[in-house]
């Protein structure tokens, strides 16, 4: 509420500052530059199609200081945990492990599998593939931007980097390594144990010590050249109209920044928001035996499991009754590359996402009493997709590194 | 509970019919042993045929035993290193393990009679009477099946088949223990068959053994020695000695199997994991360097058919190993006393490798059953 406020008195000047020249400018940009004409380019630097708006002109939305204000802002520098500094030696032996598929239980996948560089480090799917044998029961996350993240995974489930690639390596619809043989792998490979004794200092790689060093490669994998970033540091040219009419609604009308707020864009907390089931896990066998597997193996009662027919996001954590369907609000930075979205892939694109928030999300006895109908117009509704559009930074490409080879060890 | 019998049980049923109509190519001997651990080979072992259809459970876990579903990622079954057409072998020297994430390092034994056995592995790191945990112990090891108990179970609980197996041979629902259960049931089916040249001599059926195997029973038994360990109605002693057989370079030569076997022995505390280039054996169970090297006399039943032999795989042949013991064995500090060189003629070798031979059932023509498939469920009626 305290957000709503603030937002509300700082909009409130602007819009009456405003409000006629908007209504002019528009006027006269709508002949030009049609709300929602733009939204189909794929380029996340809608801006640089566009003409140039002369920085004398008035803006149709937000001013720099007006978004910072309202807590929209740039991310700072990345920070690591103290047992886990940033060191360019770590994060390139990460980089390695990132994309070694020696590092799974059959020595098919690897952490690429899941979260492939060429679509936003996500994997371009509705729900994950997951392990050989297995479906995946929840949509693949961005790597990029992870290290901000006080909380990964869709249920929020871990805490560090570290801790989730421990769980996406040895669990058993990811990786399903084992955390003894992967140490012995890794001591197999000459490089290897060369890399970890000059990061580390340690004798043989340990497998505490590749969880850190896969995390260092995470932390560097940041957002780039992002418009919304270059507009808050003083390119106005950086965001379209669309774009800026996008970011007033977004923190005004839809409201969308009542949980997509900070820096990252998330309140890094967990909603209910009422996603539809996605239709996969009624015919999917495999999808179907990971759902139920995942309700046992997170010790729900018997009769949840009996009854499982979706994910239930926190509740595995809590237990509770309310925390039933919530799931962790994910950060809205590079949403423009990391389709399709929601905890379940049930929506391909930014239009449909927007489409369901302004019907005022789904149905569900938990749902969050913030979302309503928003009554948004078409070019509303295109002009937030705009917006959501300008979070996304240039494509972050990674080429697979050619990784160290099997030695046999000296005796 | 929930609705699984409005679903499946004519399907099941005719599975039933169908796989007791194949019955099993590996038959029967009586089911009641005398645990003869005398140094002679027994006399009197009845190869009795079982008529009988097999039972629900051996059914079951004839299934469950050819299921690749019973791995992690699908890929590997108890037949894919225990396999039908090879005598429940992999006619390797070596083990493949699982799918492309380990080499195991020991040659895997056949598993005809193996239930028998007083111990099982090469080292015997787990002993008769619980079969059940060394099916535990190959679904879930990471070098073996590679698979989580509880994804063993709702991938069962996905194929209507097994639901109603399960049902229909433990009269509740899939679990685990059922699961390991069932292919107990289907393990201890896998005998020597009534056929067994050597057993129906022993029967009483003279004509089974030829003029060549019957000296060869006489060296066997006298100038060679080797009942001294290859005793009872198993022929081995279920005891560990050391030969000196020599181990597979392929382990420390292979990256991939030498981190399996580094993995393994680190897991039960053998000190010198890393630097170790001999397979220690019974040594890394109870840390006494005076069992380094030993290894389970392996029974001798069926012997002709699951080539290589010894726990490395060193010998391809009969022949191979007649020669290595003729010789006194090999080297090991812990060489057990009784080898020394026997001075057996080529013809004395050939007639013990003809009585070996005969210790060979008739190979089967089974064949792996057609495996029943995941079907979708109602979402939400678990």
């Amino acid at each position: 509420m305290n957000a709503r406020i603030v937002m509300g008195i700082s909009l409130s000047g602007w819009i009456l500052l405003h409000v006629l020249v908007t209504l002019v400018a528009f006027v006269f940009v709508y002949v030009e530059f049609r709300p929602g004409e733009h939204i189909a380019i794929p380029s996340p630097d809608v801006s640089r199609a566009e003409t140039p708006t002369p920085t004398s002109a008035p803006r149709p939305g937000p001013t720099a200081d007006e978004l910072r204000a309202l807590g929209l802002n740039a991310l700072p520098p990345v920070s690591m945990p103290a047992d886990n500094p940033l060191t360019d030696e770590k994060a390139e032996l990460g980089k390695l492990l990132f994309f070694d598929r020696r590092m799974s239980g059959n020595g098919l996948v690897s952490c690429a599998s899941c979260h492939f560089p060429n679509v936003g480090w996500g994997d371009g799917n509705a729900l994950s593939l997951g392990y050989p044998g297995t479906l995946h029961w929840r949509n693949s996350q961005t790597i990029i931007n992870s290290a901000y993240q006080a909380k990964l995974f869709w249920g929020g489930e871990r805490t560090s980097l570290e801790a989730q690639a421990k769980s996406a390596w040895t669990g058993n619809i990811a990786g399903n390594l084992d955390s003894i043989m992967a140490e012995e792998i890794l001591r197999q490979i000459p490089e290897y144990v060369r890399r970890f004794n000059e990061v580390f200092g340690t004798d043989a790689p340990t497998f505490d010590d590749a969880l850190r060093a896969v995390s260092a490669f995470e932390a560097t994998i940041n957002s780039r050249n992002v418009p919304f970033d270059r507009y808050i540091r003083g390119d106005e040219s950086a965001l379209s109209d669309s774009a800026l009419r996008g970011a007033e609604l977004f923190a005004g009308k839809a409201g969308c920044i009542e949980c997509h707020g900070g820096p990252l864009f998330t309140d890094q907390s967990y909603h209910n928001v009422g996603v539809p089931g996605n239709p996969d896990f009624e015919h999917d066998v495999l999808r179907q035996i990971t759902l139920r597997y995942q309700h046992r193996a997170r010790g729900v009662p018997e009769e949840v499991y009996r009854n499982a027919d979706r994910d239930l996001g926190l509740y595995y954590t809590t237990k509770q009754e309310e925390d039933k369907g919530k799931f962790r609000t994910p950060p809205l930075r590079e949403v423009g590359q990391t389709g399709p979205y929601m905890h379940n892939g049930v929506f391909e694109t930014l239009n449909e996402v927007v489409e369901f928030y302004n019907d005022g999300g789904g149905s569900d006895p938990n749902k969050d009493a913030v979302l309503r109908p928003l009554g948004l117009e078409p070019e509303e509704m295109a002009d937030l997709v705009a917006f959501l559009e300008s979070l996304t930074g240039d494509p972050i490409i990674v080429q697979s590194p050619e990784l160290p080879e099997y030695g046999t060890l000296e005796q | 509970m929930t609705a699984f019998a409005h679903r499946f049980v004519p399907l099941f049923a005719i599975a039933l019919i169908v796989v007791a109509g194949v019955g099993f190519g590996v038959k029967l001997l009586s089911p009641d042993h005398d645990g003869d651990s005398g140094k002679a080979i027994v006399s009197g072992v009845e190869a009795a045929p079982r008529t009988q259809a097999p039972t629900t459970q051996e059914v079951l876990g004839r299934l469950l035993f050819h299921d690749g579903r019973l791995s992690g990622d699908g890929s590997t079954s108890c037949s894919s290193c225990h396999s039908l057409s090879d005598a429940f072998t992999d006619a390797k020297p070596l083990s493949d393990g699982y799918s492309r994430g380990s080499l195991y390092f020991r040659n895997t034994p056949t598993l005809i009679n193996a239930s028998k056995m007083p111990v099982y592995y090469w080292d015997g790191r787990f002993s008769q009477g619980d079969l059940a945990t060394v099916v535990r112990d190959h679904i879930a090891e990471a070098h073996f099946m590679n698979l989580d108990g509880r994804l063993l179970i709702e991938r069962m609980r996905q194929v209507p088949e097994y639901e109603q197996g399960f049902i229909e041979a433990f009269g509740s629902e899939v679990s685990y223990g059922k699961a390991l259960n069932a292919l107990v049931a289907y393990l201890e089916t896998l005998e020597s068959s009534e056929d067994n040249p050597y057993l129906s001599f022993r029967a009483g059926n003279d004509r089974e053994l030829s003029d060549q195997a019957k000296r060869g029973l006489d060296l066997f038994e006298g100038k060679a020695g080797c009942v001294g360990c290859h005793s009872g109605e198993l022929l081995s002693d279920g005891d560990f000695h050391a030969l000196g057989v020599p181990d597979s370079d392929s382990i420390f030569a292979e990256p991939l199997r030498h981190a399996t076997f580094r993995r393994f022995f680190r897991t039960l505390g053998v000190g010198d994991f890393i630097t170790m280039r001999d397979d220690p054996g019974l040594s890394a169970l109870t840390h006494d360097m005076g069992d380094r090297g030993k290894f389970r006399t392996p029974s001798l039943l069926e012997v002709g058919r699951t080539a290589p032999y010894m726990h490395s795989g060193a010998f391809a042949t009969l022949s191979e190993v007649m020669e290595f013991y003729d010789q006194g064995g090999g080297e090991s500090p812990n060489k057990d006393s009784a080898l020394r060189p026997l001075g057996l003629t080529d013809a004395e070798k050939d007639d013990l490798v003809a009585f070996l031979q005969s210790l060979a059932s008739p190979s089967s023509d089974e064949e792996a059953p057609n495996l029943p498939a995941y079907q979708p469920r109602t979402l939400g009626d678990n």
